[in-house]
């Protein structure tokens, strides 16, 4: 057994870990209930009792795989009365299993992921980093990939034995509605997915950028779904080529909706239809499929999310002369996962906090410069973060060759039959338990319920409405 | 004044040393054998004695007995903050004969041994420096006379809520005049609102009714209600304060009849029902509101700028008591002390976004469900959801909204949520036992008197406490059900449980003006905002400013029990100096040598008294000694050395820089400290046994206005690493604005340095509160890491700049 404690605590230090905070957690258990993987895992993975292990039994921790089970949504940061950031907690014992070379907690981990978590390659990619703590990517994909198939393998004999059961259509072939077909299919349900693109994947092939989940592991991903004898049918639009009723007609007993946030909020300020002034998701969607934007250029990025991060990053990759992020709070605020801001940081984008572009200046038609503003903050708005309000007087400009626009998402749900009901910021309401619409049979799940929100969210959300569906369907049977 | 007489004109001085070994609070890191044998080796002192503890009678007696027997005739007492027994100190001198201006006091415990806890041979060295510093000042120390105040025997309640209607009771039964000052319409404050009280379920408003009429009618209370306190001026026992009366458009001819909001036709919504209902223009804010006269909300009210364009509440007036002529009208007091009784807010949950208060309409606050339980709240007692009228019947609280969190900067407990709940949940019980009840907790503080058989009883009623909080709300679009979703931490389990209606157990917080009352009063705050006590054990109730007495939530969350008691405690307090009539102020006021005097005026400018006035006939200066606050700053303006501060005088404290600078002097700060604010928090910093390091030797003064530049050089001119001056947050002063004169002096000695290449890091200025002993440990600390990298030469290149300051 490692002797872990001494370690421990010298390592703490020199941490960016705020030492003196990790001793106030009042056990209110908002992390855990925040957690997808808790959902995931249930008692398999509660990030309140592994922060406690952190403190009572630290060596246990070494041992343990639970800490790889952290997929970094920073949801328990977000709510935490304390502010903890448990992500970056739950890297100390992972960093220090890697450098003593202990990664059999690591790979029972991975077996766990692959039983448990849908999209276990491109998870392993975008949502538990084992790269963080110092492993190989290409190593852990290999790996993963192995146990994958071996658990499929498992999977498709024990289907076969199975009666086959009801008809299921999922509408997007992003990460939740993926998710939804292959759960559903493993239960022995018949399902199709529509995707309006001619290339399935969602957010997953359309926007995350090659770095972050290459393209190959998308497909690979998507090949052993099909495999397991999930249709999907690309180029077939909702609502344009086929409607929900006809979903009915076919012999579907029941609909998921996983259209994700696919339409960009709209900047309203002169200028904003400059040519060179791009919205991050297009922008994303352009590189993605090979186009070279703003190589050479000082490119803008508006925005604090983790779209602006990643456009950032790209552009910075394609090779734009200089990358700036400018973000009207501080970066407190910043709806961004924190360590892909500290990413966008060390790979050289800069930050400007407190901004906000007033106007687009242009010259024949192209972005020159942009007016920005300096804001302060005032009082809590509704998000409970403070408003940003501009200071009079504060105007300066910046030069500018390209201004990426990513101010936010939203879902596309002109489709969708009168019956259900949407929320006041345009996404679907759903029933946070079984996660039905206000129609029956109808589900729905992802960006297109929550706003956009990181992959394992989506994860989550599909294998909670597959659970549903099947409920909903047995009970259909009577 | 100036030139008094010393004692024994030219005869010798004779300082007995006694060093205290406080048991081991001392003596456990600090070798107090050794400090006393060096303090007998130091000039004039004839004794130096080491005891267990010099404030026990036996050594008090001791001290008394060497002063009669050796003929001491200045006493050194070597121990804790003289903010803690330097009255007591003092007070053994005068029995034996000696002028209690000829003592001082060395600061070993909060300023040595409780933050050097580790270091002991530093320790030690440090606190030889300062029974040497106490020595140098108390050689020059002369013989004062107080003067004597009459106290006015008028008290001021600010704030009518329990705590002020209580403490204004106890004190006009005692025969005192008390003006009750109120901000709203009606005396009553949060208890009014509320409708039982836990833990003996009584009706809130049925037992303070009684009180609340009490004072309304007592012949030595003067009620002023929608009235404000803007300002105060005077000292203890002579304050002088102005309270604004807001127009209250109906005069006291008012029968509270009821006839004029019949006919109104305005509505806004009723503060008093927290929103949920509404009131007329004009209006009484409840049944039993005292005064129970109307009044007009003007910011509703269709007569605008008295232009009337509505007449019907005053033809609906038999009396003819509606005026709209009346204007706001400023009441000057003359008033002996002052009781702040100025409650708490509650928190408010709108910055929860995960909570959706304000968006979900039947998620509620505690305080909302106070109105809607209560039988004269707007839905007569029923406890309805607001979506949909109806009654719920499941119902969740839950437990820490806006306390025990860092995000929220709340860092407290707001000590009254648990039981309010409990008992919440049993008024529904009472009425609707069929009703489930859910309570979402972090930790149940049933610490009172009773207050754990309500928790037992709450529990066999069938009450379900689920520990761990929900990490968010969600409504169900269709039946506008509410989702909560959280983790049962006991159980290690995610919940997703539905409820009708979800009460937040919103906390206190400082009231959101409290900034306004502590510049009226110069008060101080604790981190969490509010008022802070002259002593958290011994002087519960008393501000650290003479006269102010706190009482209810103003000082901290608590519940009407607790308040009440700390009412008549501080009630009790003020009676205390009020029956004695008279109080004697410090004599600490300046002194003034006319030979000296150039007539420039410069001190009547920095005077923040106006307490110096030229007389250009004379071309001297005259000080009215009554109006003078001490705080010493015009001896530090002045030029010439014409003034100094009594008790504080320039050579006391060059003796103290000097002794401090005698030997090593490039590894120590010599740091300035006001009493009230910084000192204080140096004295915090060791009660809270917060470790820094020890380089640091603090001269206390009474403000740091005091600080002279010529100090400042002094202690650069002897070869100090760093000089520290600390006082308090700009704005806090306790003497109105003497610290700007603080600021101006440091700027222009850093100006000075910068002009001759002196790095000017190495005179700090700080500003910090009695309650911020962290900010003093951190600057000392940071200090330490300074004065690691102060080289010699630059130490010798200050000494050649400042030379002058040698003189």
């Amino acid at each position: 057994m490692l002797t872990a404690k001494p370690v421990f605590v010298e390592k703490a230090g020199e941490w960016f870990l705020d030492d003196e905070r990790l001793r106030y957690c009042h056990e209110c258990g908002i992390c855990a209930a925040s957690c997808p993987i808790f959902e995931l895992f249930g008692r398999g993975f509660n990030p309140r009792v592994l922060f406690e292990n952190y403190l009572l039994n630290p060596d246990g921790l070494l041992a343990s795989e639970k800490p790889w089970l952290c997929a970094w949504c920073y949801r328990c940061y977000r709510r935490c009365p304390q502010g903890l950031k448990l992500p970056e907690i739950f890297l100390l014992p992972k960093k220090i299993a890697v450098e003593r070379g202990y990664t059999e907690p690591f790979e029972a981990a991975l077996q766990k992921i692959v039983e448990n978590v849908p999209l276990p390659l491109a998870t392993a990619y975008v949502c538990f980093h084992p790269e963080r703590a110092g492993l190989d990517g290409e190593d852990v994909l290999k790996k993963i990939e192995n146990l994958y198939e071996e658990f499929l393998e498992a999977e498709k004999e024990q289907l076969g034995k199975r009666a086959p059961r009801g008809k299921v259509a999922v509408v997007g072939s992003g990460p939740a509605g993926l998710t939804v077909a292959y759960e559903l299919r493993r239960k022995g349900y018949e399902v199709d997915v529509f995707e309006a693109l001619q290339q399935p994947g969602g957010m997953l092939w359309k926007c995350i950028p090659d770095h972050r989940l290459p393209k190959g592991v998308v497909s690979k991903e998507i090949r052993m779904i099909e495999d397991l004898g999930v249709g999907i049918k690309t180029g077939v639009r909702i609502g344009e080529d086929l409607s929900i009723d006809d979903l009915w007609e076919e012999g579907n007993k029941a609909v998921f909706i996983g259209v994700g946030a696919h339409k960009s909020r709209h900047l309203r300020i002169e200028g904003a239809d400059l040519e060179s002034v791009v919205h991050a998701l297009d922008f994303l969607w352009r590189v993605n499929s090979g186009e070279e934007l703003g190589k050479g250029k000082n490119v803008a990025v508006v925005g604090g999310g983790t779209v602006a991060m990643d456009a950032a990053k790209t552009a910075l990759r394609i090779g734009a002369k200089e990358v700036t992020i400018l973000y009207r709070r501080s970066r407190e605020e910043m709806p961004a996962i924190p360590w892909d801001v500290k990413e966008a940081e060390d790979e050289g984008v800069k930050m400007e906090f407190l901004v906000s572009p007033n106007k687009i200046l242009g010259e024949n038609g192209k972005v020159s410069s942009v007016e920005c503003v300096r804001m302060e903050l005032g009082e809590l708005d509704e998000t409970g973060r403070r408003r940003p309000v501009p200071m009079g007087g504060s105007e300066f400009m910046r030069e500018a060759g390209m201004v990426i626009l990513a101010i936010g998402e939203a879902p596309d749900l002109g489709f969708l039959p009168d019956g259900v009901e949407l929320n006041e910021d345009g996404t679907i309401w759903v029933n946070p338990v079984t996660m039905e619409t206000s129609m029956r049979g109808v589900f729905a799940g992802g960006d297109a319920v929550k706003g956009p929100a990181s992959v394992i969210e989506a994860v989550r959300a599909g294998k909670c409405a597959a659970e549903s569906i099947e409920n909903y369907l047995e009970s259909l049977e009577g | 004044m100036g030139g008094e007489s010393t004692i024994e004109e030219g005869g010798e001085v004779r300082v007995g040393v006694y060093v205290c070994h406080c048991g081991l609070n001392i003596a456990g890191s600090v070798d107090c054998e050794e400090v006393t044998k060096f303090a007998g080796t130091l000039p004039h002192v004839v004794l130096s004695k080491d005891n267990r503890y010099t404030c026990s009678e036996q050594d008090q007696d001791l001290i008394k007995n060497d002063i009669r027997e050796n003929d001491l005739n200045r006493v050194v007492v070597a121990s804790c903050s003289p903010r803690l027994h330097e009255p007591t100190f003092r007070k053994v001198c005068e029995d034996a004969g000696l002028n209690k201006y000829l003592f001082e006091m060395a600061n070993i415990r909060e300023q040595c041994s409780w933050v050097h806890l580790r270091d002991r041979e530093a320790a030690t060295e440090k606190a030889k420096d300062l029974v040497k510093m106490a020595v140098a000042k108390a050689a020059l120390l002369q013989p004062s006379e107080e003067i004597e105040v009459p106290i006015n025997r008028s008290a001021l309640v600010i704030g009518g809520g329990v705590a002020g209607i209580q403490a204004a009771l106890d004190l006009a039964d005692t025969g005192y005049e008390v003006y009750l000052v109120e901000r709203e319409p009606s005396i009553g404050g949060r208890m009014a609102q509320i409708d039982k009280t836990f833990p003996t379920m009584d009706c809130s408003i049925c037992i303070l009714a009684p009180k609340m009429s009490d004072a309304g009618h007592h012949p030595n209370i003067e009620l002023l209600t929608n009235s404000e306190v803007v300002d105060v001026s005077g000292y203890i026992g002579n304050f002088r304060v102005k309270v604004l009366k807001k127009p209250r458009y109906v005069t006291d001819d008012c029968s509270a009849c009821g006839e004029c909001p019949e006919v109104c036709p305005v509505i806004a919504p009723n503060e008093f029902d927290a929103g949920l209902a509404l009131r007329h223009a004009i209006y009484t804010p409840f049944a039993q509101a005292v005064p129970s006269t109307y009044i007009i909300d003007m910011e509703n009210c269709l007569n605008k700028e008295g232009v009337i364009v509505c007449d019907k509440c005053i033809k609906a007036c038999d009396r003819e008591a509606i005026n709209f002529e009346m204007k706001p009208e400023t009441v000057e007091l003359e008033i002996g002390t002052i009781i702040v009784a100025t409650g708490a807010d509650v928190f408010d949950p709108s910055s929860l976004p995960d909570y959706g208060y304000g968006k979900h309409p039947d998620v509620i606050t505690s305080l909302e469900f106070e109105r809607l339980i209560n039988a004269g709240g707007p839905s007569g007692g029923h406890l309805i959801r607001p979506s949909d009228m109806q009654i719920p019947k499941r119902v969740a609280f839950i437990q820490c909204v806006g306390s025990r969190s860092e995000k929220n900067e709340r860092l407290y407990c707001s000590n009254v949520c648990c039981m309010n709940t409990i008992k919440d949940s049993l008024l529904i019980k009472e009425h609707w036992p069929d009703t489930e009840i859910y309570v979402f907790y972090i930790d149940i503080r049933a610490y009172g008197k009773g207050f754990e058989d309500l928790y037992r009883r709450a529990k066999g009623e069938g009450v379900r406490f689920v520990r761990g909080l929900p990490a968010e709300i969600l409504e169900d679009r269709v039946n506008h059900n509410l989702w909560l979703i959280g983790e049962n931490t006991l159980q290690n389990e995610l919940y997703k449980m539905n409820a009708d209606m979800v009460v937040l157990s919103v906390g206190l917080e400082p009231q959101k003006d409290s900034e306004i009352v502590q510049r009226l009063l110069t008060l101080s705050r604790t981190q969490d905002g509010f008022f802070m006590e002259a002593h958290p054990k011994l002087r519960p109730v008393d501000a650290a400013t003479g006269g102010i007495f706190f009482a209810g939530c103003a000082e901290g969350p608590k519940d009407i029990k607790d308040s009440v008691t700390q009412a008549s405690a501080a009630a009790a307090r003020s009676g205390i100096l009020m029956a004695k009539g008279k109080v004697t102020v410090e004599a600490i006021t300046p002194l003034y040598d006319p030979d000296k005097c150039t007539a420039c005026g410069l001190c009547t400018k920095v005077c923040p008294y106006n307490s110096i006035t030229l007389n250009k006939a004379t071309k001297q200066i005259e000080v009215v000694e009554a109006a003078c606050g001490g705080c010493g700053t015009c001896a530090a303006e002045c030029p010439f050395d014409a003034l100094t501060q009594n008790h504080f005088t320039d050579p006391q404290i060059l003796a103290q820089i000097d002794a401090v600078t005698e030997h090593g002097a490039e590894n120590k700060i010599v740091a300035f400290c006001c009493n009230w604010c910084a000192y204080a928090g140096a004295d915090f910093a060791g009660v809270s046994r917060m470790q820094y390091p020890p380089e640091a030797r603090i001269i206390r003064t009474m403000c740091s206005g005091r600080v002279s530049t010529k100090f400042v050089e002094r202690a650069f001119a002897r070869g100090a690493a760093a000089v520290l001056v600390a006082g308090c947050h700009p704005g806090d002063c306790h003497y109105i604005n003497a610290n700007y004169q603080t600021r101006r002096r440091v700027e222009l000695l850093w100006k000075r340095m910068e002009a001759n290449g002196l790095n000017k890091e190495r005179l700090q200025l700080l500003w910090a509160t009695a309650a911020e002993g962290e900010r003093i440990a951190t600057k000392i600390r940071e200090m330490h890491s300074l004065i690691e990298e102060v080289k010699p030469e630059e130490i010798e290149k200050a000494k050649k700049v400042f030379e002058r300051a040698l003189g």
